[in-house]
C-alpha cells in the first residue's frame, strides 16, 4: 500500500471528504494547508492535492509539492487550475455544463482515451462523468486517460516533465462528494482512492 | 469612507472564488480580503462580516471569540455553508437531508422576508431544471427564537436569522454563498442586492437598539 497523505484546506466539502471513514482509511495524514511548508513528506508516496485550494498558499507551496516529484514522489491533482503550479501546465478553462444530462441527445463528451489502464479495473468511465470546468493540454508523452471528444485531457498521467508521476484530473470530487452533491463523484473517489494505494499507476 | 468598505467579505482565496473577486459588484459593495487576515484585521469599522461556503472553519474556529466579540458589539456576520466546526455561535452543525428524489431539494419560504421579496421559490430550487444546487441540508435545531426564511421540504429550515444568541445579529443559510445570486435573468438576482440592503438597514437597527440602551 502506498502512503498517502492530503493537503486539508479546512473547507466544509474537503473536511467531509477525506474525513469519510471508507476513504481515511487510505489517508496517512491530512496536512493542513496553511502548515503544509513546514511539513514532511519524506514519507509519503502520494500526495493529493485537492481542487479549490487558497491560491496564495498553494503558490507558496509549489516548489515544496515540485520538490517531492522530483523525489519520485506521486501527485494527485483534482479540479480546475487557474493557476500555474503544476509542471508544463497548459489549462484550459471551458463554460462549465452542470445540466448536459437534460439536453436533447444528450452526451457527456466524455472519451476513454486509454481503456487498458489500470485506473478502469478500478473505475469506469460512468463513474468519471459528471461535469468538466475545463481540459488540460499535456506535454508530449504524459498520457491521457480520460478526454473530451476534441482530445483535451480530463485525467492524465504525466512522468515526463519530473522524476515523479503527476496524476491530473479537472474533475473535482473531493468538492462535490464532501458537499453532498454529485453522486457518481462518490463511485469515483470509491475507485479511485484505491487505485491510488495499490493499483498499478505507470 | 463610504458604505461599500464597511462589510469584509472573507475570500477563501479558492479557484471558484475567482469571478468574485473581478465582479464590479462585489468590489463596489464590499471590503473583500483574503481570508486569513481576519485574524490581524481590527474590525472595529466594519458593520457585517461575510463568511463564504469555502473558508477555512479550521481558522475560522481559532477565530471564534473575535466573531463572537464581533457580534456581541451589535454587528452581523452572514454565514452561507456547511458549518463544522462550531465557532458560529448558537448555529449547530450541518447535517445533510437525506435525498430520494429531486423534489425533496424544493424550497419553500417559511416566512416572508424583504430578502427574498420578489424571489420565485421554483427559481431557487431548480438551475436549468437541475434541483439541488441551492441547499442540501440543515443547520438544526435553529437557534432559539430564530426567524426561519426558507426551508427544505419537512419544514426542514435552510436559512434562518438569529438575533437572540449575541448582541448582534447572525444570518445562516446551508447553502452557496447567497451574493452570487447575481446577473443570471432570474428573480433570484434579487436576492444578492436584498440581502446587502438588509445588511444596512439591520445595522441600522442594531445600532439604534444600542443607542436606547
Amino acid at each position: 500500500m502506498r502512503k498517502i497523505a492530503v493537503v486539508y484546506s479546512g473547507n466544509s466539502a474537503h473536511y467531509r471528504t477525506f474525513n469519510e471513514p471508507k476513504y481515511r482509511k487510505f489517508i496517512a495524514e491530512l496536512i493542513y494547508l496553511p502548515d503544509l511548508l513546514e511539513a514532511s513528506l519524506e514519507n509519503y508516496d502520494v500526495l493529493i492535492v485537492p481542487s479549490q485550494l487558497n491560491e496564495r498558499l498553494l503558490l507558496g507551496a509549489k516548489e515544496k509539492i515540485l520538490a517531492f516529484a522530483e523525489q519520485g514522489g506521486v501527485v494527485a491533482a483534482f479540479g480546475p487550475q487557474p493557476w500555474e503550479w503544476l509542471p508544463n501546465q497548459k489549462w484550459e478553462e471551458r463554460e462549465t455544463n452542470f445540466w448536459w444530462w437534460k439536453e436533447k441527445g444528450a452526451s457527456s463528451g466524455l472519451v476513454l482515451a486509454a481503456p487498458q489502464h489500470d485506473l478502469f479495473n478500478y473505475i469506469t468511465l460512468e463513474d468519471a462523468t459528471w461535469h468538466q470546468h475545463g481540459v488540460f493540454w499535456p506535454v508530449n508523452g504524459a498520457e491521457k486517460l480520460i478526454t473530451t471528444e476534441d482530445g483535451g485531457a480530463v485525467l492524465y498521467v504525466d512522468k515526463i516533465s519530473t522524476e515523479g508521476t503527476w496524476i491530473v484530473t479537472t474533475l473535482d470530487p473531493d468538492y462535490h462528494f464532501g458537499s453532498y452533491f454529485m453522486p457518481a463523484t462518490e463511485r469515483f473517489l470509491d475507485g479511485f482512492l484505491p487505485w491510488l494505494a495499490q493499483g498499478k499507476i505507470s | 469612507m463610504t458604505q461599500n468598505n464597511d462589510i469584509l467579505y472573507l475570500d477563501p482565496g479558492h479557484a471558484f472564488g475567482i469571478g468574485s473577486r473581478e465582479s464590479s459588484f462585489i468590489k463596489n459593495n464590499f471590503q473583500l480580503v483574503d481570508q486569513y487576515e481576519l485574524e490581524a484585521i481590527d474590525l472595529h469599522e466594519y458593520k457585517c462580516l461575510v463568511v463564504h461556503d469555502f473558508i477555512d472553519q479550521e481558522f475560522m474556529f481559532k477565530q471564534r471569540e473575535k466573531v463572537r466579540s464581533f457580534l456581541d458589539a451589535g454587528k452581523i456576520v452572514i454565514f452561507a455553508g456547511h458549518l463544522f466546526k462550531e465557532w458560529l455561535p448558537g448555529c449547530p452543525l450541518f447535517t445533510p437531508k437525506e435525498i430520494h428524489q429531486f423534489t425533496d431539494y424544493e424550497i419553500s419560504i417559511a416566512a416572508p422576508h424583504t430578502i427574498f421579496s420578489g424571489v420565485i421559490s421554483e427559481e431557487m430550487t431548480f438551475n436549468k431544471g437541475v434541483a439541488g444546487f441551492f441547499a442540501r441540508g440543515t443547520h438544526s435545531p435553529v437557534p432559539a427564537g430564530a426567524e426561519v426564511l426558507l426551508t427544505l421540504p419537512g419544514a426542514m429550515p435552510v436559512t434562518y436569522i438569529d438575533r437572540q444568541t449575541t448582541k448582534g445579529t447572525i444570518f445562516v443559510h446551508a447553502g452557496r454563498d447567497l451574493f452570487v445570486n447575481r446577473m443570471q435573468g432570474k428573480s433570484t438576482d434579487r436576492i444578492s442586492v436584498q440581502l446587502l440592503q438588509w445588511v444596512h438597514e439591520e445595522y441600522r437597527n442594531l445600532q439604534g437598539a444600542g443607542e436606547k440602551i
